[in-house]
């Protein structure tokens, strides 16, 4: 029973994340709501592995961060890229 | 150990949550990103190592080691450029907007 107020409050999490994601005025603002959203879904999955007793979801929480920070890294760079270019111009 | 680790998850929830209502309360992408990166790390760890104390488990006990370390490791750098990448675009914006005074 306990999880279940957890997973809604993580629900509440996602959704002030895709709030954000949607309005956000800059792109920085979508790359930090874009973290916020996976940190989101590593504690999903956890809930996940809780739930049904099976560790397997663990090893899929540990890809979805991997795949967190390989996103960030790589549209980070290409915003800095893409301002340091309009500078050039 | 249950009891500890539901606590764990608890807090760590909670941290989470503070980060997300973060996005909303800050003015600024770089604060933004002060505020969701570091809680949002520490919000994670407490509830991977929360589920560990409940699984009890060496096979739960070392991947939650393995999720702590990959996020310890990577959060700070993803924060580091991210960081780099919102204090550039605020400063080419304001560079426009200097023009667009100065024109």
């Amino acid at each position: 029973m306990m999880i279940i107020l957890l997973v809604l409050i993580v629900f509440g999490c996602v959704g002030l994340g895709v709030l954000r994601f949607v309005l956000g005025p800059s792109d920085a603002d979508r790359i930090v709501a874009l973290d916020i959203l996976f940190s989101s879904a590593v504690a999903l999955c956890t809930f996940a592995a809780l739930s049904t007793q099976r560790v397997l979801f663990l090893d899929i929480a540990l890809g979805v961060a991997l795949i967190s920070f390989v996103a960030t890294l790589a549209w980070s760079r290409l915003l800095e890229k893409r301002n340091s270019d309009k500078e050039e111009i | 150990m249950t009891t500890v680790g539901t606590l764990f998850i608890a807090l760590g929830v909670l941290v989470l949550l503070l980060a997300s209502s973060g996005l909303f309360v800050l003015k600024d992408a770089l604060s933004r990103q002060h505020a969701a990166t570091k809680a949002g790390s520490l919000g994670v760890v407490m509830i991977v190592s929360g589920a560990a104390l409940i699984g009890g488990n060496w096979s739960w006990g070392w991947r939650a080691l393995v999720i702590v370390i990959l996020v310890w490791l990577t959060m700070p750098v993803a924060s580091h450029v991210l960081a780099r990448a919102a204090m550039r675009e605020s400063r080419s914006k304001d560079e426009v907007s200097d023009t667009n005074l100065q024109g």
